[in-house]
């Protein structure tokens, strides 16, 4: 018991350690980067809003922006947690000199880093919307809650595959990011289940990220939309990407070559 | 106590396998300065790297009641674009030691004065040495491991090296990586040449020496 507290003292002290670090690497020590994280998603949600607003695209009872915005922001944190997965061992490999610091940890650190940022974006670009009149405040933020809880555990989980993954094929690093395109359309992203048809429905109702999403706009939107969701999707698929990670990182850490 | 026991490494090369090290067995006790003989690429490195569990064995294991040093030598350990502060408070939190401690033992011990403001990267090899073996006795280990080219500093380090180690911490273990006979009679107790994949253990240093200057 001593020995597991031991432990876990280490371990807390080593990723916050790492946690600095990365910030510090990433971002360099005046935070402009970090700002950056938040302005990203918003201008973007802007522009795309603009757009449609000039196409009128529209036809639901939202605002656009609002609309892109409350998708963007996870997408974002997904896709920029997805890329930062790859290859992260490598990259990290001298740090692998220090025994306690272990494999998981570079994926626990890069993943919260862009987790955390999410949701500073999401509350900084929430702040300034409601504060404009775009955005409603959300109806129920319970379920905002527990939807990016469950859209960042589905996150986190597939950067625990994709990083050992990605240090075992070369192939698989450069599929990454158009695969982080081609899943849009089934991220729930940009649309809503109720506008799509019921065969098209059946399908998308087995898409973790749609799942999370549905609940993080009904907790914005409330009553306005229709959402459909199963929490038990995103928390399943989760449950059994994770000890898959686990196994591939362990595997690969005996065969890892540390420079 | 630390224990080798049939470690194997190979590395992938090509469609084959390059194995480097085929069943090593030894032991180092705790005050014990062993010196790892070689030619290059015989191993050495490998060897001091699965002791330090920065590479995993293939078979075998590694047994180790001590706390072990990182393997202390050019590569790894540090953040390059860190600052010398910076890596020496990044590994103070991750060894779980006073941070102003550290640095004051670092600023004494390394004589780098301003430097340490600026990144690792921007410093001489001698200047790595110095922070990398000053980071390491402020961390209080039962067992270094020393890859022998970081020994490369001036008369002035030498010196404080040979105090800090053997004087001030003389029932501290040791294992150094080297294919220099000076270096290895000025440091080290024991020897063990690595051939082959295969190690064998002499007491008497010049007849571990003798051993290996016919490889």
């Amino acid at each position: 018991m001593a020995t597991l507290r031991a432990g876990w003292r280490i371990q807390t002290k080593v990723i916050s350690a790492l946690m600095t670090r990365e910030l510090i690497t990433r971002f360099g020590r005046e935070n402009i980067g970090f700002l950056w994280m938040m302005v990203e998603p918003l201008l973007f949600a802007v522009l795309v809003g603009l757009m449609w607003t000039i196409l009128r695209i529209t036809e639901h009872n939202i605002n656009v922006i609002a609309f892109v915005v409350t998708g963007y922001i996870p997408l974002t944190m997904f896709r920029s947690a997805v890329g930062r997965s790859v290859k992260a061992f490598t990259t990290n490999s001298s740090l692998l000199y220090h025994r306690h610091i272990k494999i998981v940890d570079f994926i626990l650190v890069r993943f919260a880093i862009e987790m955390i940022g999410g949701m500073m974006a999401y509350i900084f670009i929430g702040a300034i919307l409601i504060g404009l009149g775009i955005l409603p405040v959300p109806a129920d933020i319970l379920y905002l809650i527990l939807g990016w809880l469950l859209y960042c555990l589905f996150t986190f989980s597939v950067c625990l595959v994709l990083a050992p993954a990605s240090e075992m094929s070369e192939v698989l690093e450069k599929f990454v990011p158009v695969t982080t395109y081609v899943m849009i359309p089934v991220s729930g992203t940009f649309t809503m289940m109720s506008w799509l048809p019921q065969k098209v429905r059946e399908v998308l109702y087995w898409s973790p990220p749609v799942n999370a999403m549905e609940m993080m706009r009904y907790g914005v939107f409330g009553n306005r939309v229709t959402p459909y969701f199963d929490a038990t999707v995103p928390l399943v698929v989760s449950m059994v990407l994770l000890p898959i990670g686990l196994t591939m990182c362990r595997r690969v850490r005996r065969t890892l070559v540390v420079e | 106590m630390i224990r080798c026991e049939n470690l194997c490494k190979s590395y992938p090369m090509g469609h084959g396998r390059k194995r480097v090290l085929e069943g090593v067995n030894f032991e180092v006790m705790p005050g014990e300065h062993i010196g790892v003989l070689g030619r290059n690429g015989a191993g050495k490195t490998t060897l001091i790297k699965l002791i330090g569990a920065v590479e995993m064995p293939t078979s075998g294991r590694v047994i180790c009641d001590m706390r072990v040093s990182w393997p202390l030598g050019f590569a790894g350990g540090f953040q390059g674009s860190l600052t010398g502060y910076d890596n020496a408070r990044f590994i103070a939190r991750i060894y779980d030691r006073n941070y102003a401690d550290i640095r004051e033992f670092v600023e004494d011990f390394t004589e780098l004065g301003r430097q340490l403001k600026m990144p690792v990267k921007t410093y001489s090899s001698g200047m790595r040495a110095r922070l990398a073996f000053a980071l390491s006795l402020a961390i209080e280990f039962e067992c270094y491991l020393i890859d022998e080219v970081i020994l490369v500093g001036d008369q002035n380090f030498h010196r404080k090296c040979h105090y800090e180690l053997f004087e001030k911490r003389g029932d501290r273990a040791l294992i150094l990586a080297s294919h220099n006979a000076e270096v290895i009679r000025e440091f080290c107790n024991r020897t063990i040449v690595l051939n082959g994949g295969k190690t064998t253990a002499y007491d008497d240093i010049d007849e571990g020496l003798a051993v290996y200057n016919t490889l």
